[in-house]
C-alpha cells in the first residue's frame, strides 16, 4: 500500500513551547488511522499541520509524494470535520453541505444531486431546509461530515468529532463512521483521547505522548503487545509490575516464577510485566502460587472488579467469581497472558 | 391605585421627553408667524424650507458627511474590532479602554482639540476636516457595536470555510461577515445618526463656509425667527425615527426559533 501522507522531521512550537519535534509519520492510503493520546500530546497539532492551519517551522508535509508544506488550507485536497462541528449558522443544512461545491463554482444541478447523495450517506434525508442551529448534536455532526465529504477529499481529518455527544450516540456514530469510511474508500485520520473509540474503529492506531509517537500498530497489537508502560496503561486497564527475566520463556515477579511466551531479553534482566485485569484467574491458594488478600470488590455488571494485595503490588482483577473482602486468594496467569516489556532506558 | 400611579408616572416621563418635540413639530404647521399662537394649518413652512438655498446646501453637506463618514468608520471600525478581538487579554483591555475615551470625552473637548491639532498642522478648516473629525469620533462607536458580535462568533466556521476551498478573503465574506452583520449594521446606523446629530464638533471644525443642518439651525435661531426652522426640526425628527426603527428591525428577526427534534 502506498503512503498518501508523509510527515518528515516536523517541528512545531507555540510561544516557545515545543509541541512537535523531529516528528515523522507515514499514513497509508485508504486506512482508518487514529491519533490517540492524552490532551496536550500533540495529536490535534499534527492534524492541523496536515490540514494546513499550522505551518511547521521545520520539516515537510508530503501528499501523494508531493511537497504541500507551503500550501494554504484552501488549496489542499483534505477536508476536516471539526470538534465543535463549525457549521455556518446563517445557512440551512442544504447550503452548509453545498458550500464546498459552490466555492468551486459547480453547476447547481450537480450540486443538488451531490447534496442529496451526501444526505443519504449520513442518513439525513429530508433535512435540506432545516436550520442547522435547530439540529441535535448528532445531527449537526452528520451535516459536518457530509459537508466535508462532498468535495471528494482523498483524506478526511476528524478532530475528536464525537467528543460532545453522549455515550450512546457516540457508539452509534462510531459504527457509522466506519461504514462511511469503507463506503467512500478514502483515508480517515481520526483524533481522539478515548482509547475504546480508537480500538473500535481504527486500522492503525498511533499512540502519542508529549509530542512523541509511543507506538504504531493495529488495535490488537497495541492492546496485546504494548511497547512501554505508558501504552499499556493508557490502552485499557493493566497491571504493570517489575519483574526479572530469568531466561527465555521464564519470568519471575513477586517471588514467583511464571512460564511465558516472550524471549530474547537475555538472562537475569529486569523487565516490566503487563497483565490485563481480565487475564488473571482467581483460585484456592496453594504452596508456591502468587497469593494475596482481597482489599475491595466492586460490582461492574459483567464482572466484579477486585483489588488484591500481594507482597509488593496491588492487583486489579476482573473476575466473575465473587470473593469477600479479606479472603486469601491465589492468582493464576497462563503464559500467553503475560506480556514482557524491556525496561525503558 | 398603585397601577394608576405607575402609569401616570410613565406618562409624565414621556410627556416631558416628547412634549417639547411635539410642540415644535406642531408649530411647523402654523400658518401665522407666531411660535405661541396657532392660527391655522399650512405646509408653507415646509415649502419654504425646501426652496431655501442655504438650508438645502446644508442638508446636502449633512447627508454627504454622514454618508461618507459612517461608511468609512464602519469599515475601519469593523477591521479594528477584529484586530482587537485577536489580541491577548491585557492588550485587548488596554486598547478597549483607549477606545472608550473618545466616547466618554465631552464633544467640546474633541472639537477644540481637533481644531487646534489641524491648525497646528497647518490644515485649513473646512469640509475635509469636518469629514475627518466625523470619521474619527464614529470609529469607537462602531468598534463597540461590533465587538460583542465578534465575541459570539464561531471562528472555526471561518477555518471550515477555508478548509472547504475558500480563500481567506472569501472565507471572511461567507463565514464570518454574515455572523457579525447585525453588529456592523447597528454600528453603521449609530455612526449615521451621530454624524447627522453632531453640532459641537462640526461647529469647531467647519471653518467659515461649511454649514450642516445643525449649524444652520444654530445660526438661524440666533439671528432670525422662522417657522421653517420648526419644519426642519420636524424633518430631522422623522429621519432619525426612521433610522432608529431600521436599527431595531434586525434584532426582532434574530429571536431564536423553537428547537425542533425528531
Amino acid at each position: 500500500m502506498e503512503n498518501i501522507i508523509e510527515l518528515k522531521d516536523i517541528h512545531v512550537s507555540f510561544e516557545g513551547e515545543v509541541i512537535l519535534d523531529h516528528f515523522n509519520l507515514n499514513i497509508k492510503d485508504k486506512e482508518f488511522v487514529t491519533f490517540l493520546g492524552p490532551s496536550g500530546c500533540g495529536k490535534t497539532t499534527t492534524l492541523r499541520t496536515i490540514a494546513g492551519f499550522i505551518q511547521p517551522s521545520q520539516g515537510k508535509v508530503l501528499f501523494e509524494g508531493k511537497d504541500i508544506t507551503a500550501l494554504p488550507p484552501h488549496k489542499r485536497q483534505v477536508n476536516t470535520v471539526f470538534q465543535r462541528y463549525a457549521l455556518f449558522p446563517h445557512y440551512n443544512v442544504y447550503d452548509n453541505i453545498a458550500f464546498g461545491l459552490r466555492i468551486s463554482k459547480t453547476d447547481e444541478k450537480e450540486i443538488a444531486e451531490r447534496v442529496s447523495e451526501m444526505l443519504k450517506l449520513v442518513n439525513l434525508k429530508g433535512f435540506e431546509k432545516r436550520n442547522v442551529t435547530s439540529l441535535s448534536g448528532g445531527q449537526q455532526q452528520r451535516v459536518a461530515i457530509a459537508r466535508a465529504l462532498i468535495n471528494n477529499p482523498k483524506v478526511l481529518l476528524l478532530d475528536e468529532p464525537l467528543g460532545a455527544l453522549d455515550l450512546k450516540l457516540r457508539k452509534g456514530m462510531q459504527t457509522e463512521l466506519k461504514r462511511i469510511q469503507r463506503q467512500m474508500g478514502i483515508t480517515f485520520i481520526y483524533v481522539t483521547h478515548d482509547q475504546e473509540e480508537a480500538l473500535t474503529m481504527s486500522d492503525t492506531v498511533v499512540v502519542m505522548k508529549d509530542g512523541l509517537i509511543q507506538q504504531i500498530g493495529t488495535p490488537e497489537d497495541i492492546y496485546n503487545e504494548p511497547r512501554n508502560p505508558f501504552v499499556a496503561d493508557f490502552i485499557g486497564e493493566s497491571n504493570i509490575i517489575e519483574g526479572l527475566m530469568l531466561r527465555d520463556l521464564l519470568v519471575k515477579f513477586e517471588g514467583v516464577e511464571f512460564p511465558c511466551v516472550d524471549k530474547g531479553f537475555g538472562e537475569n534482566k529486569p523487565v516490566d510485566v503487563v497483565v490485563r485485569p481480565e487475564d488473571i484467574e482467581i483460585t484456592e491458594p496453594k504452596e508456591g502460587m502468587l497469593c494475596g488478600t482481597v482489599e475491595s470488590v466492586t460490582f461492574k455488571g459483567v464482572h466484579y472488579e477486585m483489588m488484591v494485595r500481594s507482597e509488593n503490588y496491588l492487583w486489579k482483577i476482573h473476575s466473575i467469581t465473587y470473593k469477600e473482602i479479606g479472603t486469601r486468594v491465589a492468582m493464576e496467569i497462563i503464559p500467553e497472558y503475560i506480556h514482557i516489556m524491556a525496561k525503558e532506558v | 391605585m398603585k397601577k394608576w400611579f405607575q402609569r401616570s408616572y410613565m406618562g409624565l416621563v414621556f410627556l416631558f421627553l416628547y412634549l417639547p418635540i411635539a410642540y415644535l413639530v406642531l408649530f411647523s404647521f402654523n400658518s401665522g408667524k407666531s411660535k405661541v399662537i396657532f392660527s391655522g394649518f399650512t405646509l408653507k413652512n415646509y415649502a419654504d424650507l425646501f426652496t431655501d438655498q442655504q438650508i438645502m446646501q446644508a442638508l446636502l453637506n449633512t447627508l454627504i458627511i454622514a454618508g461618507i463618514s459612517s461608511i468609512v468608520s464602519t469599515i475601519i471600525g469593523t477591521m479594528a474590532a477584529m484586530g482587537i478581538q485577536r489580541l491577548r487579554k491585557w492588550q485587548r483591555n488596554a486598547v478597549m479602554n483607549v477606545t472608550y475615551i473618545p466616547v466618554l470625552n465631552p464633544d467640546i473637548i474633541t472639537g477644540i482639540s481637533m481644531m487646534l491639532f489641524f491648525s497646528a498642522l497647518g490644515i485649513s478648516l473646512g469640509f475635509g476636516t469636518v469629514l475627518l473629525a466625523h470619521i474619527t469620533f464614529n470609529i469607537p462607536y462602531v468598534i463597540l457595536a461590533v465587538m460583542p458580535k465578534l465575541r459570539q462568533v464561531d471562528y472555526s466556521a471561518y477555518e471550515a470555510a477555508e478548509d472547504l476551498g475558500a480563500s481567506p478573503a472569501l472565507a471572511f465574506r461567507k463565514a464570518l461577515l454574515p455572523q457579525i452583520m447585525p453588529g456592523v449594521i447597528s454600528g453603521f446606523l449609530m455612526a449615521l445618526t451621530l454624524s447627522v446629530d453632531d453640532f459641537v464638533v462640526t461647529f469647531f471644525l467647519r471653518g467659515v463656509e461649511v454649514e450642516t443642518l445643525a449649524t444652520v439651525i444654530y445660526t438661524t435661531t440666533k439671528t432670525r425667527i422662522s417657522l421653517s426652522m420648526n419644519a426642519l426640526c420636524g424633518v430631522m425628527v422623522v429621519v432619525v425615527l426612521i433610522i432608529l426603527i431600521l436599527a431595531n428591525l434586525p434584532q426582532k428577526q434574530q429571536k431564536p426559533k423553537k428547537e425542533e427534534r425528531i
